[in-house]
This record gives C-alpha cells, sequence and structure tokens, in this order.
C-alpha cells in the first residue's frame, strides 16, 4: 500500500521547508560564524567566536535549564489538562459548542493583552485581584515579584493560554472513537477506566502525541507574554531562551552574530528534547497500528 | 540570488553620505508626500499638530508611522539596511545614535548645517541637549526635536496629611518615602519607584540618583565611572528605598507608576516633565490641583540640583530618503521655534522645548504650570548624558541587570557595580 | 451533572482576566488601578476613541486577511503532506524534518526572511505575511493532521483502489471528508496562530498600510501613559469576531468515521 503513496504529495511542503527551514538555517549559520550585527551582517569571519560568546553571556546557559524546564511542564499539563476538559465536553453530550469556543478564548486573544491581564490583575496595588488578596490577608504581595515565584506564575499564565489548543485537537480526535466499539464494551461491563484505555486512547493517540510534541516546542519559544509581564526579570529568573536571544539580537548591541550561535545551540537543544518525546511517540504509534 | 544584498553588506564600512550644503531649509513641497518613521508617543505632535501646517506652509503632506520606543532604533536600522528604505524622516533616539551612524543609517549633516547656521538657527537650541543629540564624533546627524529630562513630582495633599516637606537631598526622600509608608498603613506609598529591567525604566531610576550625586556614567575620556562614590551612593539609595517603595519596583513599568500617582497611591514619582499637562487634566488624573514639582534631589558633595536627559531625540535624515530636498527643508522646519512653542505647548503631544526661547516663553509656562521651574533649571544646566557610541544600549541593559540583581537582593551594591565597570572597561577600550 | 458543573468552573477560570478585560474597557482611564475586578464608572468611551488614537480598522482587516490566507495557504501544503507521513513507509522522517523547521525561535531568521521578501517584492504587505506565516504553520498543521489520517483505516484507502480511483481522487473523494474534523481543527490553530503572530508583523509589517492589530496593540505598550482601557477595547474587538468564527466552525468538529464510508 505504502509504495502508491507517491512522492509528489510531500513536494509542496518540502518546497516550504527549503524555503523557511533551509534558507534560514544557512544564513543563521553564516552569521554565526561572523561578525555580525543588525546594520552590517556578515562582516568578517570569526569562527566560533560568536559560539563562545554566546555561552559567556550570563543569562544563556541558564536560560537553556530554565526554558526546559519550563517547557516540559507546561506541554505535560496542558496536553492532561486539554484531554480532561475534552473528555468532559464529548461525555455532557452535544459538540463543541458555546461552552467549547469559551474554552478557547484564552488563545484567541493576543499575547501582549493576556500579558497585560494578568499583570493588572496581579498588581499589588490597584490590580484587580488586590481586594481579593487583601481579604485573604496577603495584602502586598507579589507573586511576580521574587524570582522563583515568577516563573511559575508564567508557567500557569502559559497554561492557561495553551491549554484550549490541546481541548481542540483532543476533542476532535475523540470524534475518530468508533461509538460502536465503545457501545460493546460498556454492554461488556468494563469500567470507564479499561473502556479509555482499551477503546479511546488508541484510536486519539497519535493527535495526543502529536500536541504533546507541539505543546513543547511551543512552551520553549515562549516569548510575548514573557516580554509584557516581566522583561525577563526579576533577576535573570525568567530570563528564558528566546528572550535571551532577542536581547542579544534586537536590542542591546544588535549583536546578530551571537543571537545566531545562540539560536543554533537553542535548536538543537529543543531538537533534542523534542527528539526524545518524538521517540516516545513512534514506540506508542506503531504498536497500536 | 536574495544573498546579494546581503554580500553587498559584507565588509563595506559605513560610508554616510554627507548632505550638500546647498540642500534646502525651507520652500515649497506640493505633491511631495514624506514618510516619517517616529516614537509612539510622538504621534500626536507630528500627526495632529505639524501634519497640518506643514501642508498650509508647503503644499507637502507628512505620513506618520509609530513604533514602540523599543523597537524604534532597529526597525530604523532594519529600513535601510535590508535595502527597502521605506522612510525619508527618522525620529531617533539620541541614545541609539551611534548604532545608527554605524549601520550607515543617518545623512550626515555638518557640512549643510555649518552652511546654514542662521537659517536653522542653531544658535538657538539649548546648549545642553544640542551636542548630546546631534553630535557624534565631531559629524551632526540631525536636529533636536524633543528634550526629554526628568524631574521630581510630589503630592501635594500626602505631604500635607503626613505633614512631610518636599525633600531637596536623596537621603530626605528616602526618609519622606519611610514616614508616609509606615503612617498611611498600606492606603498609599511614599514612593513610586520604576524598576521595571529595561534602561529606559530602571535605568532612569539608577541614574536620577546618580546624577544627584554629581556622578557620571562615564569621564570626560569615555571611561566608565560606575565604581565611584556617587555610583554607589545611588544604587544603595535605590535598593534601601526599595521596601517603602510601591510594591513592587522590579515590576513597575510607566504605565502603573504613572497611573499609581496619578490616583494618589503614590506621594512621589521621578519622571518625565509631561506629567505635568495628565496630572492636572482632571479626565486623567485624581490629583489635579494638589500636586506639585521640584528638580531631583542632590545628594553627597554635590548641592547644585542637576537633572538627566533620560531620554531625547533627534529628527535625521534617513540615507535612504528618495525625498532628500524636502526631508532637510522638513527638519529645519519642525525644530524652528515656531513650531517648537507650538508642539510643546499642545497638552497630549509630549514635546518639551528644544530651544532657549520656546523653554522660557509664558506659552510654555502656562502649558506645565508648576513643573516650569524645575524644568527650566534642569534644561538651563548641566544635565548627565547617556553613552550613545554604537554598543552603548547593550552596556546599559547590562548595567541595568547588574541594578536588578542588587535591588532584588541577589547581589551587593559593590558587586553589581563591579561587574558593571568591568564589562563596560572591556567594551570601552 | 457533575461533569457540566466542572466544566462551568473550568469555564469561570479560563474567562476570569478576559472578563477583566472587558471591565477594563469599559472604565474611564483614571479606574484602571482601582483595586476591584469591577469598574467604579461604565464608559463605552475607549471603544469610539480607539479607532482614534490607532488605525484599527485597517490593523484588524490586515490580521484577519493574513490569518486566513496563512491557514488555508498551510492546510492546502499540510494536508498532501500528512497523507504522505501517515501512509508512506518513510513518512516520519519528514515529519521530524518539519518539526526541526519550527524549533528554533525565529527572531534571528528575521533578516534572512526581509531580504526574502524583498527579493519578492512583498516586504511590508500583507501578501509577505501569508507567505511567512503560511509557510511557518506548515509543521502545526501537518503534525496534527498526521494523526488525524493515521486513524482512518487502511483498507479504505484499498477498497478505493479496487475501485480503480487514482491517488489523487481518493484523497479528495474518500479520504477528505473523513478528515474533516481533522482540517477544520488544523485551520482553526493556524489561524490563531497566524492572527496572534508578533515578530514577523513587527518586523516584516512596519507600514501603517500593512500593520497588524498585535503590532496596534504594543504601540500602545509603548506609549508613556499607556492607555489601558483603549488598549483592551482593541484587543477585544478583536477577540470578538474570531470567537464567532470559532463558534461558526465547531460544528464541524464533531464526525469521523461514523459519518464516513462503511465497510
Amino acid at each position: 500500500m505504502s509504495q502508491r503513496v507517491p512522492r509528489w504529495l510531500a513536494a509542496p511542503a518540502i518546497a516550504g521547508v527549503a524555503l523557511l527551514l533551509v534558507y534560514p538555517t544557512i544564513y543563521l549559520v553564516a552569521l554565526a560564524l561572523t561578525k555580525s550585527s543588525l546594520a552590517k551582517p556578515l562582516n568578517r569571519f570569526t569562527g566560533l567566536d560568536n559560539l563562545a560568546g554566546a555561552f559567556a553571556s550570563p543569562a544563556f546557559t541558564p536560560s537553556l535549564w530554565k526554558s526546559t524546564v519550563f517547557a516540559v511542564v507546561v506541554a505535560v499539563t496542558t496536553t492532561l489538562l486539554g484531554l480532561g476538559i475534552a473528555l468532559l465536553l464529548r461525555h455532557r453530550g452535544g459538540g463543541f459548542g458555546v461552552v467549547g469556543a469559551l474554552f478557547l478564548l484564552p488563545l484567541v486573544t493576543a499575547p501582549v493583552l493576556v500579558g497585560v491581564a494578568w499583570k493588572l490583575l496581579l498588581a499589588p496595588v490597584g490590580g484587580g485581584l488586590a481586594g481579593v488578596f487583601g481579604a485573604l490577608g496577603l495584602a502586598g504581595v507579589n507573586p511576580l515579584g521574587h524570582g522563583v515565584g515568577a516563573l511559575v506564575v508564567l508557567m500557569v499564565i502559559h497554561v492557561w493560554q495553551w491549554t484550549p489548543f490541546a481541548t481542540l485537537i483532543a476533542f476532535a480526535a475523540l470524534g475518530v472513537v468508533r461509538p460502536e466499539l465503545l457501545e460493546s464494551a460498556r454492554i461488556d461491563g468494563a469500567s470507564p477506566w479499561r473502556i479509555f484505555t482499551t477503546v479511546t486512547w488508541p484510536a486519539i493517540a497519535p493527535s495526543i502525541w502529536a500536541v504533546a510534541v507541539l505543546e513543547l516546542v511551543i512552551g520553549y519559544k515562549v516569548f510575548d507574554v514573557l516580554v509584557v509581564i516581566t522583561a525577563g526579570g526579576p533577576g535573570f529568573s525568567t530570563s528564558l531562551s528566546p528572550f535571551v536571544i532577542y536581547q542579544t539580537g534586537l536590542r542591546g548591541s544588535f549583536d546578530m552574530g551571537t543571537a545566531a550561535a545562540q539560536t543554533l545551540v537553542f535548536g538543537l537543544v529543543v531538537g533534542a528534547v523534542a527528539t526524545v518525546v518524538t521517540a516516545l511517540r513512534s514506540r506508542a504509534v506503531r504498536a497500536d497500528a | 540570488m536574495a544573498f546579494a544584498p546581503a554580500l553587498a553588506a559584507c565588509g563595506s564600512d559605513a560610508a554616510t553620505t554627507a548632505l550638500s550644503t546647498t540642500a534646502p531649509t525651507s520652500g515649497r513641497f506640493d505633491g511631495v508626500t514624506l514618510k516619517l518613521l517616529v516614537n509612539q508617543p510622538h504621534v500626536t505632535s507630528f500627526r495632529d499638530v505639524l501634519a497640518p501646517r506643514w501642508t498650509q506652509a508647503t503644499g507637502g503632506t507628512l505620513e506618520v508611522t509609530a513604533a514602540p520606543y523599543d523597537q524604534l532604533t532597529s526597525k530604523q536600522i532594519l529600513d535601510v539596511q535590508s535595502g527597502t528604505g521605506e522612510f525619508d524622516v527618522f525620529d531617533y533616539f539620541y541614545f541609539g545614535l551611534g548604532d545608527l551612524v554605524d549601520a550607515g543609517a543617518l545623512t550626515d549633516l555638518t557640512g549643510w548645517i555649518d552652511a546654514n547656521g542662521d537659517k536653522i538657527g542653531t544658535s538657538g537650541y539649548l546648549k545642553s541637549i544640542y551636542d548630546p543629540y546631534t553630535l557624534l564624533d565631531g559629524k551632526r546627524y540631525g536636529l533636536p526635536y524633543d528634550g526629554d529630562v526628568h524631574i521630581l513630582f510630589y503630592n501635594a495633599e500626602l505631604f500635607d496629611r503626613y505633614r512631610v516637606t518636599p525633600p531637596t537631598t536623596w537621603d530626605e526622600y528616602d526618609d519622606v518615602a519611610a514616614k508616609i509608608t509606615t503612617d498611611a498603613k498600606g492606603a498609599a506609598y511614599g514612593a513610586i519607584v520604576s524598576g521595571q529591567q529595561v534602561p529606559m525604566i530602571l535605568g532612569c531610576s539608577y541614574i536620577n540618583r546618580l546624577t544627584g550625586y554629581g556622578g557620571n556614567l562615564v569621564d570626560a575620556n569615555g571611561k566608565p565611572e560606575l565604581t565611584s562614590d556617587a555610583s554607589v551612593a545611588a544604587l544603595t539609595h535605590l535598593v534601601e528605598v526599595n521596601p517603602v517603595a510601591l510594591p513592587t519596583p522590579l515590576q513597575i513599568g510607566f504605565d502603573q507608576a504613572n497611573t499609581a500617582f496619578l490616583t494618589g497611591q503614590g506621594a512621589m514619582l521621578d519622571t518625565w516633565t509631561d506629567m505635568a499637562l495628565r496630572a492636572e487634566d482632571p479626565t486623567a488624573s485624581k490629583i489635579a490641583g494638589k500636586w506639585g514639582a521640584l528638580s531631583l534631589p542632590v545628594g553627597g558633595a554635590n548641592k547644585t540640583p542637576r537633572t538627566a536627559l533620560d531620554a531625547g531625540f533627534g529628527l535625521g535624515i534617513s540615507t535612504a530618503t528618495k525625498n532628500q530636498e524636502a526631508a532637510s527643508a522638513f527638519i529645519a522646519w519642525a525644530t524652528a521655534a515656531p513650531q517648537n512653542l507650538v508642539t510643546s505647548s499642545t497638552a497630549g503631544a509630549g514635546i518639551d522645548p528644544i530651544r532657549g526661547e520656546v523653554l522660557d516663553s509664558d506659552g510654555y509656562a502656562k502649558v506645565v504650570t508648576k513643573a516650569i521651574g524645575p524644568i527650566r533649571q534642569g534644561l538651563d544646566g548641566d544635565p548627565l548624558v547617556w553613552p550613545k557610541k554604537a554598543g552603548a544600549p547593550q552596556l546599559l541593559q547590562g548595567l541595568v541587570d547588574q541594578i536588578a540583581l542588587a535591588v532584588n537582593g541577589t547581589q551587593t551594591v559593590q558587586q553589581s557595580l563591579e561587574n558593571s565597570q568591568n564589562q563596560w572597561d572591556k567594551a570601552l577600550t | 451533572m457533575k461533569a457540566r458543573l466542572v466544566l462551568f468552573g473550568g469555564v469561570a477560570v479560563a474567562l476570569l482576566p478576559i472578563a477583566y478585560l472587558l471591565s477594563l474597557a469599559l472604565r474611564p482611564a483614571g479606574e484602571v488601578l482601582n483595586s476591584s475586578l469591577l469598574p467604579d464608572t461604565v464608559t463605552v468611551d475607549n471603544f469610539v476613541k480607539v479607532f482614534d488614537t490607532v488605525d484599527l480598522s485597517t490593523m484588524l482587516t490586515n490580521s484577519w486577511i493574513s490569518a486566513v490566507g496563512a491557514a488555508v495557504l498551510a492546510v492546502v501544503i499540510a494536508t498532501p503532506a500528512a497523507y504522505f507521513t501517515a501512509r508512506h513507509v518513510r513518512g516520519d522522517r519528514l515529519l521530524t524534518i518539519l518539526l526541526a523547521s519550527y524549533c528554533a525561535p525565529p527572531i534571528v531568521a528575521i533578516i534572512p526572511l526581509f531580504f526574502l521578501l524583498r527579493y519578492a517584492g512583498l516586504t511590508n504587505s500583507v501578501a509577505g505575511l501569508i507567505l511567512v506565516n503560511g509557510l511557518a504553520g506548515v509543521p502545526v498543521a501537518a503534525w496534527l493532521l498526521d494523526g488525524f489520517v493515521r486513524r482512518i483505516p487502511v483498507e479504505i484507502d484499498e477498497a478505493a483502489v479496487i475501485d480503480g480511483l487514482s491517488v489523487a481522487a481518493t484523497l479528495r473523494k474518500v479520504v477528505l471528508p473523513l478528515l474533516w474534523p481533522g482540517i477544520v481543527a488544523a485551520l482553526l490553530v493556524t489561524f490563531f496562530l497566524s492572527y496572534n503572530d508578533f515578530l514577523f508583523a513587527v518586523y516584516l509589517a512596519v507600514t501603517k498600510e500593512s500593520q497588524t492589530l498585535t503590532v496596534g496593540l504594543s504601540l500602545f505598550q509603548g506609549d508613556r501613559n499607556v492607555q489601558f482601557g483603549q488598549q483592551a477595547a482593541a484587543g477585544l474587538l478583536g477577540v470578538a469576531p474570531v470567537y464567532v468564527l470559532a463558534l461558526a466552525a465547531q460544528r464541524y468538529l464533531v464526525g469521523g468515521l461514523s459519518t464516513g464510508a462503511t465497510k
């Protein structure tokens, strides 16, 4: 069967990738190996200097760790939460509906506004929740004011924003489960958990794994909300890698050479972690095929 | 293919074309549209105040595109460097001057200015800002447009209620802040300290204290002075006022700081002079008629009030423009006395005087009300100038990162300043 | 029922910040920091004034056109690609390559992309945004669609072969109808991603005519006295039509094999 699948189907995607991946990556490597600023890229060959410079910046290497922790935590959380909500939506019957669409609102709202809304909600003086905090005896407390707290709050905000993505896909995937199989399993007296593991999960696994992989990469690339809410602070506690790269390349001295080197290193890290997850996915998918 | 522009930029150095000395300073430009890339807060001044007048005076039109201040310099560089050349005139940040010139984005105006000094009226520009905003390595790349300094605003009603007097030194400032915060028990805070970790916010808070102590970021030879006594004192003040300032300084940007002051939640705020107009505007402020303004406090051996050029903008001509004559006439016209007077006297336009006669005028004084004294004192004096060589923004960000670590308690004042001094030494030598 | 109760609670949490945005949009400038979720005075001024402060109608139009175009472009390219990755023996390799192209933040890629667009004459244009966002959306769409294609039993394809259909016809007549929920989901997702894209829009579409909503909202951030009320109003005016779109599209998310071909 698979021999019949002609390669021209993949051609447009490959062309797109060539344009968006191959060309910029070659350019990126060239930038990383030369003295390049936003104004004057590819000025002079400097070898691995930029790479050394990338690691020398105090914010960059720790950011790789922070980004990884952040991405893994939010990927797991959003995927599981999204799946849970999708199951509840299916369970209550009816379609995605008004309720489902309401769940999509965090994803649909512009990141800048998400940042503004949360920042103002949490502002210790005058913020939306300041009254609530006061009543709980926490007046003047700013969850964003301390290192670890700030990162946790960012995770919460990201999960709030990206769970709808998982919900949407999970819901669509659940539509693929054959009702006859569900019925017969129920008639056989299987518990809900058993029904889930033997009937539902195999049907939706590929989609859920796809969601997990995408949420991971999206979690790695978090940027817009960061800039608005914490600008990388306090200190460097919320300086995740994309933010550090942005500071290097588009602010500060517009040092595109170092930013390119950082991007390559970061891309490799993301790729490595993503490969682990995709390997897990491949095993799971092949087992059910 | 698409590498061609890249290769063209390869190894070429900043050959900025110079404006001909015969370029016009005025004229008719019927049918010519000039495209400006400006700082977002200046949009009103260009679009609503200057554009109609320009059309009336010359027949030409202005098309104004805005960028937030933190994207302004990079967008200007990208526009020229990529070969797009969409814009004719840049409203540029003065500390991005080095980067812009390095990118070959600004036309060298030195010859033209020298030849046309009288027509442009260069002797009328305020001495405190003319060179800082336009001069780099002996050449001039723009004309000053907006002279931005900081002064100290205070809430007179809160001062009366908690029986404190306006501070003249940073020590007094800290005491006033502590007293009001303690006595108000959460109803208000003595000081609003803006500490979001970017040069334009946390940087200003530190520099306002530094300038009060008579310190400088770099000395006359361009060597960094970040471990001077003035610098240590400045950062120490910033760290020590943290507990009594509006929570939590490191998270506070303009938005929260300004709103908190205008709603009477904070008693003192050091910020731009256009706060004066907002404070008197009953639709935006709850403290109209109940505020006052002072020059920034002094400290240590320095007794003369001194401000800092915490922002500042000039108008330059893009090297990629196709309307060079209209552009040169425009920047001369826009920075002339009548135009500077009308933009600085229009509430909401957010422009400060760049000429002595405008600074001293009654029209301007009427608009800024109580703030006129400290503004005049600041702009007539010798304000601290931020470094503007290529790469300066990067150094400032590094300094701000270290300052944040000190304010956060993660690092001592001494350590933070030493780290910054080392970073600046390495970069500036 | 318990499920409904939990869902209700979930919606409340999901909506709190959005409702707060609405509350911000409905209050005058001085009341933004009034320590409360609710406004003291209600006014619709912000919704009117915002059209003067920024060119909101142009921005909304640009955002919509570029997002719709990008979503369509991405899904058109990704659908055959997903069929390939799901069915072909070496399909997974393409998936990996696509993911690789998605992995790195595009910040530095702005420069080569800028050159690319300039070469094609598409800088500062909505068409340029469609191209860039569309291509950037292909990996996401392909990964999602791949999952859906895999759940369509191979027997259905084989039955089409036995019936004498060509590959293209199989795709069109047999697979596509079963894939529909996946396609709708992929369209919606790539639409959302493009609609809210910030980095590309900010640097690749700088002029007033080509600016999108996300750029417009960032302009408010650039002001010294941020007009939160108007910013919130602008953002909500951007969200509302998209919500309507999601509502309209959601009925297509149901369905699947039960509505398709049977043995």
